[in-house]
């Protein structure tokens, strides 16, 4: 228990940094309010624009498939670490399947699959062969960061895919549309509005059906779920295969709303399956909660992008860029406080051992 | 009366262990059926082969006359059998509504949404009926385990257990709560349920059970009426010989004061103040006892003692040096002992053998370490003397500290904290679990101990033991000591009155006047 001394010792200092944070934060935007030509005037300009909010909304679609999916499987007690790895892979078989289909929905079912059958050769070997947790879950990425520009060389010729000619287009609802700011909610993609309904959903897969009382069991107190009669494996599997459901998703949604599948480096995706992880924790394991976090970093990651076009801070480019990552580590380290689920990691056995 | 179980030549062997051997059991329906024996006899191993958690090797389990195969627990609930594990199976973050319910909750639209109006109508309905006083909406991180027990009860009974198993059910609980649990019982049983349970307190089996059977090394000693056996005669059966003398205990020689708590107020986990302003001291060769209701900052102050928790305000002062700021293994170099009060969070751990863990605490210590690298075979041969001096019967020698049972995990650790030469001992409920010959063997240790001038700081809800044991005995109540008596002349009522935090007299009252003194300074 001398963690939780030293987190009570803490507390205090954290509270006023945090404050102190806030604090900075109102003023920014008081003085941008105050003063339109000031610094802080312009960033609020260029912050709160219909094509911000967009772009929030798109960078947002991945990030928060993948914390639900993150959240499924970490609720039931199986960490999945791989999360990047199901973005990856989702959207490279994504862009293939609409590519030789000719359907973009075809692929967003297949780009589906494709990270549903990887998530199920992490469960096969986390729960049937008990291997560590973490350990899988990178292999489940580097395998992914591996095997999705190799399959794009070994098909197009080069990391990245061609670009599709068909896309999902944009659903536009008429008048509401034409608000400002908030305009961009009703005039999106349609992955935008299924990354809404799965969020809702979630939520309500957990809080309100047997099935996410189960899961939290499972990750709490197996052994309860276990003498309570139902088969903790399967909750797990279950748990581990909805979140390369979720995953897939935002893979899919990624490349084939660009139309194209890039993998050069960390390819397309780019860390945004670590940002979910963080994304999930920081709204402690609630859907909604992971939704607003992803707003938060999707919403800085597209403001820094129009910093770095307009210039309007004497910094350089590159340290723009690290705004959202370096927002992650502020507030994981001030304002975390997550409850992670007592049995997360641990492998179950039933019965006799 | 019709037979409500009957267990047919069980055998379970687990590699290495024989934990039941060709055992017998028969239960009438509406009874109370205790079951006594040692730590390892097998008790917890048999009623798990009636619960479906394990296979057995051989023989036949009977369900209302029925034969049956349970190969998980949900056959054995769906044949009416309910058990209640010596560690709780609940979900802390969850209600008692959500816990009694789970793996069963009522459903409605298409089977996609709990039913929650429904569900909490079943278990207030079910309450009632039982009389038990739970809150469904409250969370099981909030309600002590008197509560938790009774939650784990409206369990069983939710999914419509007709017999209902409990392990060590009162170990945990105050005097009072084990009275409501037998009452519970009484009420249980008037309703056609049949009820078997294991324990250790041959008082408790000859009052609340109609039948008792004793086993011993995996076999069944005996099946007798209740109210036609003495405690001699249990006590003899369990462990195949005369035990049952009341401890000798020499009058204290006491020496020179070894700690002194000064003042000291300490927080719980949520940052609300567990223990306000306490202060005590405890002298060489003495026994001071900390008698309390569960949950009045006993925790709390001993973390702070040992140095597992930071106090808010006061000082700690151990053979003269203000240790509050000591770090763990400062005062562990000391020669401070501690038997912890959860043997599973803090006294072992569970996937080492007894090597390992024998060694926990020491690992730093140049019995053990030299150059930075352990010495195993030093290590080795402290377990061997701990598990031969302390009778620890261990599945066998690399066994992992999982597969023992609940007393022999406890006798382990309590060796590991005797054998450290300590200047002070803090153990806290060091007989939990533990059965009466070994209990027994436990207090003589520790009483060894008093003589040899060790001071002895204990903790226990069991009032029979601190009353025993201690030369001087604080009673605690809401982070406070009501009052230091002579465990000697105050008597039971007193110290009852004073656990409840009442003041059971205006002066002339138990209160040992030098004990008080002594006390507060
Ligand atoms: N999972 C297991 N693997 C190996 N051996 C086991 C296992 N569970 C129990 N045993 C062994 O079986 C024997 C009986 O254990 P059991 O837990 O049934 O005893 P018990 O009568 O409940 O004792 P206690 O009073 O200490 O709880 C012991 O020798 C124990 O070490
Ligand atoms: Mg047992």
């Amino acid at each position: 228990m001398s963690n939780a001394v030293a987190s009570r010792a803490g507390l205090s200092t954290r509270r006023l940094a945090g404050l102190a944070l806030g604090a900075a934060v109102a003023l920014f935007v008081l003085a941008g309010v105050a003063m339109p030509d000031s610094t802080p005037g312009k960033v609020l300009r260029v912050a709160f624009t219909k094509s911000a909010l967009a772009a929030t909304l798109r960078l947002s679609v991945p990030i928060a498939f993948a914390a639900l999916g993150g959240i499924f499987a970490e609720k039931s007690g199986v960490i999945n670490i791989g999360l990047e790895g199901l973005l990856i892979i989702s959207a490279f078989v994504a862009v293939y399947a609409a590519d030789v289909g000719g359907s973009v929905w075809l692929g967003l079912l297949v780009g589906v699959l494709a990270s549903t059958l990887l998530a199920g050769l992490f469960a096969v070997v986390c729960i049937e062969f008990r291997a560590d947790q973490i350990i899988a879950g990178l292999a489940v990425w580097l395998i992914a960061l591996g095997l999705a520009p190799f399959a794009s060389q070994a098909i197009y010729g080069g990391p990245n895919t061609e670009s599709l000619e068909g896309s999902f287009g944009t659903i536009t609802v008429p008048v509401l549309s034409e608000i400002p700011f908030f305009g961009a909610l009703f005039d999106a993609n349609p992955v935008v509005y299924l990354m809404f309904a799965a969020v809702g959903l979630s939520w309500y897969a957990l809080n309100r059906t047997s099935f996410g009382r189960w899961v939290v069991a499972s990750g709490e107190n197996p052994k309860a779920l276990d003498t309570a009669g139902v088969n903790v494996t399967r909750v797990r599997y279950a748990a581990v295969l909805l979140s390369g459901v979720l995953a897939g998703f935002g893979g899919a949604a990624l490349s084939l709303s660009l139309g194209q599948f890039i993998g050069n480096g960390a390819t397309m995706v780019n860390g945004k399956g670590f940002i979910a992880i963080v994304a999930y924790l920081f709204g402690n394991y609630n859907p909604v909660g992971a939704l607003l976090s992803t707003f938060l970093f999707a919403g800085l990651d597209a403001l820094q992008i129009r910093l770095q076009a307009a210039a309007i801070i004497a910094v350089p480019q590159s340290l723009v860029r690290t705004i959202p990552y370096v927002a992650v580590i502020v507030v994981l380290a001030l304002f975390g406080r997550t409850r992670i689920p007592e049995a997360a990691g641990d492998h179950y056995e039933s019965g006799e051992d | 009366m019709a037979t409500a179980v009957h267990l047919d030549g069980i055998t379970k062997r687990f590699p290495g262990v024989v934990a039941n051997d060709d055992v017998d059991l028969a239960v009438r329906r509406g009874t109370v059926h205790a079951l006594l024996g040692e730590n390892g006899a097998g008790k917890t191993t048999l009623m798990n082969v009636l619960y479906g958690l394990y296979e057995p090797t051989d023989g036949q389990v009977y369900v209302g006359g029925e034969p049956r195969r349970f190969d998980s627990p949900r056959d054995a609930i769906d044949a009416g059998v309910g058990m209640i594990h010596q560690h709780f199976m609940l979900v802390d973050p969850m209600t008692v509504t959500e816990n009694v319910t789970l793996g069963n909750e009522p459903r409605k639209w298409l089977g996609l949404t709990v039913d929650e109006e429904r569900a909490r109508r079943e278990v207030v309905d079910l309450r009632d009926r039982y009389g038990f006083d739970v809150d469904p909406d409250a969370r099981i991180e909030e309600v002590g385990v008197g509560v938790q027990q009774r939650v784990e009860i409206l369990k069983a009974l939710y999914r419509g257990a007709e017999v209902l198993i409990l392990d060590e059910p009162t170990a945990v609980l105050t005097p009072q709560e084990v009275d409501d649990l037998f009452a519970v019982f009484e009420e249980l049983t008037a309703q056609g349920k049949t009820i078997i349970f294991i324990t250790h307190k041959l008082g408790e089996a000859m009052h609340a059970a109609d039948e008792i059977t004793v086993l011993r090394d995996g076999r069944n000693v005996g099946t007798v009426p209740a109210d036609e056996v003495t405690r001699e005669e249990l006590a003899e059966m369990m462990v195949g010989r005369e035990v049952l003398r009341t401890v000798e205990k020499p009058p204290a020689d006491r020496g020179e004061r070894v700690l002194a708590v000064d003042g000291v107020s300490v927080d719980d986990d949520r940052g609300v103040e567990a223990v306000s302003d306490v202060s005590f001291s405890v002298r060489a060769g003495e026994v001071f006892g900390i008698a309390g209701v569960d949950g009045n900052g006993q925790s709390e102050l001993i973390e702070a003692v040992t140095g597992l928790r930071d106090p808010t305000a006061g000082r700690i002062v151990y053979r003269g040096e203000d240790v509050t700021d000591w770090s763990r293994r400062r005062r562990i170099e000391a020669r401070m002992s501690y038997v912890p009060e959860d043997r599973h969070e803090r006294g072992l751990v569970m996937d080492f053998d007894l090597t390992q863990n024998g060694i926990l605490g020491s690992q730093h210590s140049d019995e053990f370490a030299c150059d930075g690298r352990l010495d195993w075979d030093a290590a080795r041969d402290h377990a061997e003397t701990i598990i031969e001096e302390y009778d620890v019967r261990p599945p066998n020698r690399r066994a992992a500290a999982a597969s023992f049972s609940g007393g022999n995990q406890q006798k382990f650790i309590v060796g590991r904290e005797f054998e450290r030469d300590p200047a002070l001992v803090v153990a806290t409920h060091p007989t939990r679990g533990v059965d009466i010959g070994s209990t027994e063997f436990i207090h003589d240790r520790l009483l060894a101990l008093r003589s040899s001038g060790v001071a002895v700081l204990l903790v226990s809800s069991n009032l029979e033991e601190v009353r025993g044991l201690s030369d001087r005995l604080a009673v605690v109540h809401d982070g406070e000591i009501m009052d230091v008596v002579d465990p000697e002349s105050a008597t039971e009522e007193e110290i009852g009155l004073l656990m409840a935090g009442e003041d059971p007299s205006d002066g002339s009252g138990p209160v040992a006047a030098g004990a008080t003194n002594e006390g507060g300074r």
